[in-house]
């Protein structure tokens, strides 16, 4: 997405280098992401209504446990992916921030609903534009709230996207810290991603 | 048992005119619920009375909130719930505050301690002050907010800052900013506050952030 920029930090993944890929290393990718895509543990951060469509997708009917997520990892310290099922405050964006690096390499995200990609309809001065201002997102799931069967299909494009994945790309590993002036994206990149669109921009107001 | 809907205004305006006089301005019915409108220097005399009166005993604090109307003449509302749990009836009873004035009224969290998040609420939300209130603090926000009071009319809807603005100082917050220092001391996370915040929470100075 061209959302990396180099700080010539170490661990940058501008300054990694990369080793170009052969046949060991490419049998060891397959047999990586397949152990990986399988065997994916959810930190459910459910805030609003798309953690009850998400409770539905972990339960008996449509039964998460079929993708390899039988267990609902309620420690960052042993999940993969961070599902994020809901709008986040602005309160709640340091709390999302330290799980996010609590979580250990590898590690994946899934912004679940309209809320958390975009604010949805919560265009107003609590609520953060998107998750994506705060960490980086792997997929995206519509919907408001999405249905058990879009989460599933967020999860599989998600298995999908790791099956490419290859340890010769030394940036896919490479942590995003929170830069020195306190933003995750530049200023500009966060004021442009939060821009009103749509329904929004006609709110009516009193001020 | 659905009580039916009094056709008249509650009784206690009448008990409350006897004893409060001209403190009591005037009184509404609207949908069967009285509304009283009084002044708010005898508020916190009138909301006592009312608890401790035998025949009122409004013993339940339902809710304390504030309204400001679109109609920029009228003036800001402090509006506070009662119940009578015996009774089963309800009263409400309001003060009218000038913008321009100074937004504050007495607490009353010496009557009903339940009223201390209310009241921190109102506070939060509409910058109306509570005198005498033990922790005013921001309730909903975290105690650093720099933005105003959301719920006012003159707050635009996405907030005075930019967006970038606004995600930088919730990511420069440590999460540790949003609690007081009795959950602190539970969780042992004193030692990750900034040190002026440190400061003012061991010293009791809560809040106050303009």
């Amino acid at each position: 997405m061209g959302l990396i920029e180099s700080t010539g930090l170490p661990g940058d993944p501008a300054v990694v280098s990369h080793a170009s890929p052969n046949w060991v290393t490419t049998r060891l990718d397959f047999l990586m992401n397949w152990a990986r895509k399988n065997s994916l543990w959810p930190m459910p951060f459910g805030t609003a209504c798309c953690a009850i469509e998400f409770m539905a997708t972990a339960a008996s009917r449509y039964d998460l446990a079929r993708f390899g997520m039988e267990r609902q990892s309620f420690s960052p310290r042993q999940a993969d992916v961070l599902i994020c099922a809901g709008r986040l405050p602005f309160k709640l964006a340091p709390v999302i921030r330290r799980i996010w690096d609590q979580m250990p390499q590898p590690k994946w995200a899934i912004s679940m609903g309209a809320c958390a990609s975009s604010g949805g309809i919560f265009d107003n001065y609590a609520m953060v534009q998107g998750i994506d201002t705060i960490i980086p997102v792997d997929v995206y799931v519509p919907g408001c709230p999405p249905r058990p069967e879009g989460l599933m299909y967020g999860i599989l494009l998600l298995q999908k996207k790791i099956q490419g994945e290859s340890v010769t790309d030394g940036a896919l590993r490479a942590d995003r810290p929170v830069r020195p002036d306190g933003l995750f994206l530049p200023a500009e990149r966060v004021d442009e991603l939060s821009e009103p669109f749509g329904n929004s921009v006609h709110q009516t107001r009193s001020a | 048992m659905t009580p039916a809907v009094a056709a008249g205004p509650s009784a206690s305006v009448a008990a409350l005119r006897a004893a409060f006089g001209p403190a009591i301005r005037r009184h509404d019915v609207v949908a069967g619920d009285t509304i009283v409108l009084v002044d708010a220097a005898r508020v916190h005399d009138i909301l006592a009375w009312l608890r401790d009166t035998p025949g009122q005993r409004y013993d339940y604090l339902v809710d304390v909130t504030a309204v400001e109307y679109r109609d920029r003449e009228r003036l800001l509302e402090v509006v506070w719930f009662l119940r009578a749990l015996e009774r089963a009836e309800d009263l409400r009873l309001k003060v009218e505050l000038a913008k321009d004035g100074p937004l504050a009224v007495p607490t009353c969290t010496d009557l009903w301690r339940g009223a201390d998040w209310l009241e921190r609420e109102v506070w939060d939300m509409f910058g109306i002050r509570f005198s005498g209130h033990p922790d005013l603090r921001r309730l909903l926000m975290w105690e650093t907010y720099a933005e105003g009071h959301p719920l006012r009319k003159d707050f635009p809807l996405r907030g005075h800052f930019s967006r970038a603005e606004q995600t930088r100082q919730a990511l420069g917050g440590a999460a540790e900013k949003h609690y007081s220092l009795e959950e602190l001391s539970i969780a042992d996370a004193m030692h990750y506050l900034p040190d002026d915040m440190r400061e003012r929470l061991a010293h009791g100075h809560h809040g106050e952030v303009e």
